[in-house]
């Protein structure tokens, strides 16, 4: 695809889309974010087959979050204004994904950074990489959902303290409070989070999309209501052609064949 | 202001706060209640100028929980209503901590039981001495916890640890609460004041209306959808651009200089 600021490549089922503005650490303008956009089109579009999204990053860094020349000419006096029109679209997009994410943080991955390498269903790491809410620093509150989903990801205590002191979190340590699934040697995240992306993108695409559906909607709903989430979902999902294959591979005793409907 | 069973300290935009009642380890009473309100005023008052809220104990508790040598409080037929102080006392309380335009470390400087462990798992950041434990007491005397203790732990260490804590009641060690995630920092004996002071004057020397609004962020967070925090970041975000502090960040971050913040 011919873009400027991200890089997208479609390697079989498995989609691979990189921040690619190395020169800045892959920090976002509303620029990369509308192609950003874009690179969802083609993703979300049944033609192009994607069952897994890879989120990564070209050059040393994930992303270092807004671009800070950019955000602080352009709406100063409105630092919520870019979030309603740039960041918020995007986000809810890949919520609503309906095949899984993964995130390859390939390094640093700060403010509104840190909050998009954290989107990933999967997060995979490499050793130097680290993870920073870095909106103290200059004075704002976390965003991009950062605290929506921090206290999901590692409770309150470890929320609070990420976001009012804004330290570096190593990699090792969020492996550690349970906040990434993998840490790699560096030079690693893309191979290792292809491998899964790979396990997935070949997995019941339906149950898959659906169940980070039901953990996206699970820590607010009551029992009852997730009960009834539960329900509705096993029908659609028992539904796919990928449940009758997953049954009669069981019973034959052979890998399941999944294909995605 | 005279305080008997509470101590307020104001050091620049740092006010220590001490449970001060040592001979019963700071078991929470009416009257050290109402002294907490009253230093709570005083923290309060914008002329303080406090940006930041360090909590303690005297002595070798932190706090003990509720006095229960005391007056147990209103008879409804006979029988003792174990949950009508929580309304006239102790929730005003806990709001007021909620509601603090600034953050508030807890330093445990021993043991933290029944309410007290609330009071402690209050704090923003909370730092423990290593033999300080924490101690869901109450189903112990028959009661159920409170003080938002049933509110708080789930969102800080899960489910299935937040039942064993409150159905058995045991000690939870220092070193185990910090591997848990339930609190953030573990010192020598002796410390806690010490670390959180650290802690704290580096925080009442930041953003403070930002890190106001980030631990609101926080209360709401877990019970909002994402929609919904989406939202709430947006208009906080409106709130922390606003003040100068922001200007300031930006500014230092761009000169390449740390940032002073005034908490405006």
């Amino acid at each position: 695809m011919n873009f400027k600021y991200m890089k997208l490549t479609l390697d079989g089922p498995v989609a691979v889309l990189a921040y690619n503005r190395p020169e800045v650490l892959n920090a976002m303008s509303p620029e990369s974010l509308a192609e950003f956009g874009e690179a969802l089109d083609v993703i979300e579009d049944p033609a192009s087959g994607v069952r897994c999204v890879v989120l990564t990053g070209e050059g040393r860094a994930f992303c270092a979050g807004a671009n800070l020349r950019e955000r602080a000419s352009g709406d100063a006096p409105e630092a919520g204004a870019v979030l309603d029109t740039s960041y918020h679209p995007i986000l809810r997009r890949l919520r609503d994904l309906r095949c899984p994410l993964i995130t390859a943080v390939n390094g640093p991955a700060a403010g509104g950074g840190m909050a998009f390498a954290l989107m990933g269903d999967l997060i995979v790491a490499v050793r130097s990489a680290y993870f920073m809410q870095a909106f103290r620093r200059i004075g704002l509150v976390p965003d991009c959902g950062s605290s929506w989903l921090l206290p999901r990801l590692v409770g309150r205590a470890r929320s609070l303290e990420l976001s009012l002191l804004g330290e570096r979190l190593p990699a090792e340590k969020a492996l550690e409070w349970g906040l990434i699934n993998r840490v790699v040697d560096d030079g690693e995240a893309l191979n290792e989070a292809m491998k899964l992306a790979r396990e997935l993108a070949n997995g019941p695409t339906v149950a898959l999309g659906l169940i980070r559906r039901l953990y996206a909607e699970s820590t607010e709903n009551s029992f009852e209501e997730q009960l009834d989430l539960e329900r509705q979902f096993q029908r659609a999902a028992g539904r796919a052609s990928d449940f009758a294959e997953g049954v009669q591979a069981f019973l034959e005793k052979r890998p399941a064949r999944f294909t995605g409907h | 202001m005279t305080l008997e069973r509470m101590k307020l300290t104001i050091d620049g935009p740092v006010a220590i706060l001490a449970f001060n009642h040592q001979e019963v380890l700071n078991a929470l009473s009416p009257k050290l209640l109402q002294d907490f309100n009253t230093a709570l005023d005083a923290i309060e008052d914008p002329a303080n100028g406090v940006r930041c809220l360090v909590l303690t104990g005297e002595g070798r508790a932190f706090c003990a929980g509720a006095n229960l040598q005391g007056d147990m409080g209103k008879r409804e037929g006979g029988k003792i209503d174990a949950g009508a102080a929580l309304e006239t006392v102790y929730h005003p309380i806990l709001r007021r901590l909620r509601n603090l335009p600034f953050p508030i470390i807890t330093a445990v400087n021993g043991p933290a039981a029944g309410a007290g462990m609330s009071f402690a798992v209050m704090g923003d950041l909370i730092v423990a001495a290593r033999s300080a434990y924490f101690m869901q007491a109450f189903r112990r005397i028959g009661l159920v916890p409170d003080c938002g203790s049933t509110w708080l732990l789930p969102r800080l260490i899960g489910r299935a640890r937040s039942l064993e804590l409150s159905l058995l009641g045991d000690r939870l060690p220092a070193e185990k609460a910090l591997e848990w995630g339930l609190i953030n920092r573990v010192v020598d004996d002796g410390e806690a004041l010490n670390e959180a002071l650290k802690l704290a004057t580096e925080l009442a020397n930041g953003p403070t209306v930002a890190l106001g609004l980030i631990r609101k962020l926080y209360i709401e967070s877990t019970d909002n959808s994402f929609e919904e925090q989406l939202d709430l970041e947006r208009q906080s975000q409106r709130t922390a651009g606003r003040a100068q502090d922001f200007a300031e960040g930006v500014q230092a971050f761009l000169e390449k200089r740390p940032a002073q913040f005034k908490g405006r």
